[in-house]
């Protein structure tokens, strides 16, 4: 068969950097094919050669085996050539089926909002968004659905090829799930799909062959089926992966239970149910498992004093307390990672190592006036904890790599010697090697006593990074899982059909 | 991941200054910034009178007041907190403030403090606004109409003047080492604000939260007692202007800065232009006072220069307007030179 797409030796160079030095590609008509890589392989550059965001590669790129270069994307896009990128740009003021229509593409001139839905249900059913009313405002929708509605607005173009960019990064268990139906029915009736992710799961469940890209190189595509995510990822680094995460021991039993550094009573974060209580223990990692909307983050904001709470109470130590705004926390040693670093989680025009110590700019300086040199020894330090390159502390924070970034949005709170570290979400965005290394960290910040409360909607993380679980379900406490019975069948049973509703 | 690998190399070969330059910032800000800088020598040596000290010091002089005022709104945009649209009548207020201390006789050191006593009120008034979550414009577009109309009911429209020989004749027109007290007074306050800027918490706090806001707070720096310390500078180094222009001539009216003051006539525009010409950012966050300054001194030199040249005042507005327009352009081009892509 003939490829419907085949891009052969794409090399591309920005300044001095060899973004990509030698890439082959191709994916037949119907296939879905995985395209993954640690970040900083080269797979944003080379799908954004594929769409033609840009033209600046040399080698060949072949469409039904025509030679082809697009000057702009309008032209890839009239190849028949799409792309959902992850921010999605769909326009919130307007309808669904606007939405879907933007573009414009064979919509009479004069066409009221009647005409443009009867027009949007049949690319609406297509992406399986049935039920909803396409007259509806999108920003109505869940984070999920406007994924689906930005597909559908691709399909309406009837393209032959469709690239999705991190579909699933940011979208709970049941979301993604939508997405990768979509996948398969697309694939179906002919699409071809190329499928970019960091989730192992994802990417075995959906692809038929995988791309994987390394150093901005290619590895031959494989079939997914002869490869298994030990394998996978083995191709992706380029060595084994021994073991993603750090080793967890079993607390004896008949051992007392420690004393709580946190006991939380009757906390009501806005957003929640109803008030949930839990205590957080020095030198263990407890997870707050939970689907997008379950509350978990929001709880984790809540303690940090970031988010609005009705009521509730922190006992911390011989006091009582609850912050009304970080400030508060912070002084009483509760750090907070956000799940978006890039929103309030890092500086990033900025200098690293300002953004390193700006939770504790009082401990570096005397009567107001700071002392640079503490300033760099401070940042070296913590940069050197979290094996962040010390000679780029004068960088900007923006130009760092998704790994490097959350090492430096997490690694600022060392500065201020947390008791408690709260992480919504610790490895979004990052690539493979990265996480492994903030887990180890998190793990020996543990060890040294802290304590840890991880929030995430990524089932193999929750799974296997946290001593304790406690499960949330659409803004309610569940339950709790011991490191014993911590099965990632256990947690998702918890976090998605607590009460048997369904027969899953 | 990547923290450990070896920097991809730099290109070996070591190309010319100018290859250098054109490969940092690309042609066309080279081309632009090469354009002007011709254009500014041209004028500069045909100018009559024009590389003489006396001259260098009218420059100074002339910048002094819109300087003062640009380094103070400075700390406003650096924080994130744009403009302050109320600058000229801040200062018309505070103007108001003096003179009627001056002229009933309470002498200098009362009446400036009863001055800035009025301008921390009026800086802390809008910071509040600001800090709460009000729109910069709004909120100082509102204080600007406020505090003029009060100025002109207090004075009642008139010219308050005081008689000589009184008390702040020495800021208005003394001198010291050769330099009059309002440049000397220009150059204490570029330099300590440059150094709170760059060596104090504060300093380092205006810089955080006008880079993000949002991080800002998640680190414990809010923007609410930032709003209003950087509005009270503003609107303390407004008043400082006032009094040192009604020390010089001795009297106040309310619009003092709104017409026949520097070439534009406004002071607000031209205190803002005076802070973009600089190339400080306006979204916050990227900048300096002592940008600021120089953009004062700058603007201060191409009207100086054209002054000399003969041109009325039309074509010197128009020339501080091309002045901005051209500034953001290049710095805008350098940046997005500068900034790796998100």
């Amino acid at each position: 068969m003939q490829p419907l797409l085949k891009l052969s030796s794409i090399k591309r160079s920005f300044g001095a950097i060899h973004a990509l030095k030698g890439v082959d590609f191709e994916i037949l008509p119907g296939e879905v094919m995985g395209l993954v890589g640690e970040n900083g392989a080269g797979k944003s550059t080379l799908v954004k050669i594929i769409s033609g965001f840009d033209n600046g590669f040399t080698g060949e790129y072949q469409v039904n085996g025509e030679d082809v270069r697009f000057p702009y994307p309008g032209k890839a896009e009239q190849a028949g050539i799409a792309i959902a990128q992850q921010e999605l740009s769909l326009i919130h003021t307007m309808s669904v089926a606007e939405n879907v229509f933007l573009a414009g593409h064979n919509v009479p001139t004069f066409a009221n909002k009647r005409t443009l839905v009867k027009m949007a249900r049949p690319f609406l059913n297509e992406v399986g968004l049935d039920s909803i009313d396409p007259a509806i405002g999108v920003d109505r929708l869940s984070v999920g659905e406007q994924h689906l509605v930005e597909v559908a607005r691709l399909i309406a173009h009837d393209p032959k090829v469709l690239i999705l960019d991190e579909p699933t990064a940011a979208l709970g268990e049941s979301d993604s799930i939508r997405i990768l139906d979509m996948v398969k029915r697309l694939s179906e009736r002919g699409k071809s799909i190329i499928y970019v992710s960091h989730r192992m799961d994802e990417i075995f469940k959906i692809t038929d062959r995988i791309t994987v890209l390394r150093d901005g190189e290619s590895q031959e595509a494989r079939a997914a089926s002869t490869l298994d995510v030990n394998s996978l990822v083995e191709l992706m680094l380029g060595r084994e992966l021994d073991n993603m995460f750090p080793a967890r021991t079993m607390p004896e039993a008949g051992k007392p239970k420690e004393k709580p550094l946190i006991q939380i009573t009757d906390l009501w974060p806005d957003g929640l149910l109803e008030p949930v209580n839990f205590d957080i223990r020095p030198g263990e990692i407890l997870g707050l498992a939970g689907q997008l909307g379950s509350g978990s983050g929001e709880i984790l904001g809540a303690i940090a004093g970031a988010h609005k709470t009705r009521s509730g109470t922190l006992d911390f130590g011989d006091e009582q307390f609850l912050p009304a705004n970080p400030q508060q926390a912070i002084a009483k040693g509760i750090a907070y990672c956000s799940e978006d670093r890039k929103h309030d989680g890092l500086f990033l025009g900025r200098p690293i190592k300002e953004n390193l110590s700006s939770p504790s700019l009082g401990s570096i300086s005397k009567l107001g006036w700071m002392s640079r040199p503490a300033e760099s020894a401070l940042a070296s330090d913590i940069a050197e904890k979290f094996t962040v390159d010390t000679s780029r502390m004068n960088d900007q924070a923006g130009v760092l790599s998704g790994g490097n970034q959350q090492k430096v949005a997490l690694g600022k709170w060392l500065s201020i010697g947390p008791k408690v570290i709260l992480v919504n979400e610790p490895t979004r965005g990052v690539d493979v090697g990265a996480r492994a290394e903030i887990y180890q960290k998190l793990r020996d910040l543990a060890a040294e006593g802290t304590a840890i409360v991880v929030a995430s909607t990524d089932i193999q993380e929750i799974s296997n990074l946290p001593d304790r679980v406690i499960t949330f379900y659409r803004g309610m406490q569940i339950g709790e899982i011991g490191l014993a019975d911590m099965t990632a069948a256990a947690i998702l049973k918890q976090i998605t059909d607590p009460f048997n509703e369904t027969n899953l | 991941m990547n923290a450990n690998a070896p920097a991809v190399s730099r290109q070996a070969k070591t190309p010319t200054w100018l290859a250098n330059l054109v490969d940092k910032y690309t042609w066309l800000v080279v081309t632009l910034v090469a354009l002007f800088v011709l254009t500014f020598a041209y004028g500069m040596i045909t100018a009559p009178n024009f590389l003489t000290w006396f001259n260098f010091k009218t420059i100074i002089r002339d910048a002094a007041l819109v300087g003062i005022m640009a380094i103070g709104l400075t700390f406003v945009t650096l924080s994130g907190n744009f403009f302050l649209l109320s600058m000229k009548e801040t200062a018309a207020l505070a103007i108001i403030a003096f003179a009627t201390a001056m002229s009933a006789g309470y002498g200098f050191e009362i009446s400036f403090l009863f001055t800035m006593g009025v301008a921390v009120i009026a800086g802390a008034l809008q910071g509040v606004l600001i800090g709460l979550g009000g729109n910069p414009i709004v909120v100082t577009l509102g204080a600007a109409g406020l505090f003029f109309g009060v100025a002109s009911w207090w004075s009642e429209n008139l010219v308050i003047s005081f008689r000589r020989p009184h008390g702040a004749e020495w800021l208005g027109s003394g001198s010291f080492l050769g330099l009059p007290n309002i440049t000397v007074a220009f150059i204490l306050i570029a330099i300590v604000a440059e150094l709170v800027l760059r060596y104090t918490t504060f300093g380092r706090q205006v810089y955080l939260i006008g880079s993000n806001r949002a991080a800002g707070k998640a680190t414990g720096h809010e923007n609410f007692s930032m709003a209003i310390k950087t509005c009270i500078i503003a609107s303390s180094c407004s008043a400082f202007v006032a009094i040192a222009f009604s020390a010089q001539v001795s009297s106040a009216h309310v619009n003092y800065f709104s017409s026949s003051f520097g070439s534009s006539g406004d002071m607000t525009i031209l205190v803002i232009a005076t802070v973009m010409v600089a190339g400080n950012s306006i979204m916050g966050g990227f900048g300096s006072t002592l940008r600021s300054s120089l953009g004062a001194v700058f603007i201060s030199t191409v009207d100086n220069m054209m002054v000399l040249h003969g041109f009325n005042s039309g074509p010197r507005v128009l020339a501080v307007g091309l002045m901005i327009v051209f500034s953001i352009i290049v710095f805008a081009l350098v940046r997005r030179g500068s900034r790796v892509q998100e």
